[in-house]
């Protein structure tokens, strides 16, 4: 009997707080002729975690999965070259500015900012993960207006199998945790958000994904309240 | 089950066929990984490690008659302009903007840019 209870009272929990809509209900300007962006300038990740290197890795990652959804995202090696010599080397720079420039000098209709919030290796002695989360969002060039926003958590196990001994698997732990390619952890969580993000231009299903319910109506508020 | 075995042989070839193109259509190599080592230590061979991702991409596309992933031509022709081979560079920049014209305002500032710094 409480067990029941306690299986419809989390069962009342869940859907109040997880409020689920549609792509097109969630970013309507992302289906607007008008409004729609065709091309993104990604501006160097805001790194809020304690691990210096994450910014370099997740920099690396993100041409991949928005270009895949059909956007034309412009060259990230070049575009931070440019930003490096105009002594830009982190987004948090450019919130604020108009970004009616990158419009004129870049031809860019989107501007993508990204936050790291986590970035956290724990240990429990034969245990360990990674736990990494990080916030998108996508203004437009042409009215500061945000098109598109997500934000994401994810775990990831990193302890390796047990061998059986106690201290065989402390060192493996520590091990395959310090040799763990983070590349496909980065991806994995760019790839959980984009999910929420409608498809582009060169996406063979642009303009068929409207109806798509499996945007979190928190998630995509979290991630505005975290660039700001 | 006789039908069974021959379509999983079936659909593991096309499976295997498939693999590295992604979600998007697009065939990215090694993308993330050698520009991840060039960004974090630049040198001569991490650099010629991702001009080579950068050509297998192009190479790799037009084989399997796939469209070259946007950047792809502008980031080769930016390396080689880079490495003084001026002429190249320029016919990767005009493929890019000839697959994505989305990209002109930003190449024509890139070969202006690269037009400047030649006269200094």
């Amino acid at each position: 009997m409480i067990r029941i209870t306690f299986a419809i009272s989390l069962l009342v929990l869940v859907t109040a707080c997880a409020e689920v809509q549609t792509k097109s209900e969630a970013f309507p300007k992302m289906y607007s002729e008008t409004e729609k962006p065709v091309s993104i300038v990604v501006v160097p990740a805001i790194n809020k975690s304690t691990a210096a290197d994450a910014a370099i890795l997740v920099n690396s990652t993100l041409t991949v999965p928005f270009a895949d959804n059909g956007y034309y995202v412009l060259p990230i090696s070049i575009v931070s070259d440019i930003f490096e010599r105009e002594g830009i080397v982190e987004g948090s720079q450019i919130k604020g500015m108009p970004l009616e420039i990158f419009k004129s000098s870049f031809g860019a209709d989107s501007v993508l900012y990204i936050t790291i919030n986590k970035w956290d290796t724990n240990y429990i002695v034969i245990a360990a993960n990674v736990v990494v989360g990080m916030s998108y969002v996508l203004v437009s060039t042409t009215d500061n207006e945000v098109l598109w926003s997500y934000d994401q958590e994810i775990i990831v196990d990193t302890s390796g199998d047990s061998t059986g001994f106690i201290v065989a698997d402390i060192l493996k732990t520590a091990i395959t945790t310090a040799m763990t390619d983070y590349i496909p952890i980065a991806r994995q969580v760019n790839a959980t958000a984009v999910a929420t993000m409608p498809f582009g231009k060169y996406h063979p299903l642009n303009g068929e994904d409207a109806e798509m319910k499996v945007v979190l109506k928190n998630a995509k508020e979290r991630a505005i309240d975290s660039l700001e | 089950m006789k039908i069974i075995q021959p379509l999983t042989i079936v659909l593991c070839f096309l499976l295997a066929g498939c693999s590295n193109i992604s979600p998007g259509g697009y065939y990215w190599g090694k993308y993330s990984y050698t520009y991840h080592d060039l960004l974090k230590n630049p040198s001569d061979s991490t650099r010629s490690a991702h001009e080579r991702t950068l050509r297998d991409i192009i190479k790799k596309s037009e084989a399997k008659n796939l469209r070259t992933p946007p950047g792809i031509h502008a980031e080769l022709g930016h390396l080689l302009h880079k490495a003084g081979k001026g002429e190249e560079a320029q016919s990767h920049y005009q493929a890019e903007q000839k697959l994505y014209p989305e990209s002109e305002i930003f190449l024509q500032r890139l070969l202006s840019e690269h037009r400047n710094g030649d006269e200094e």
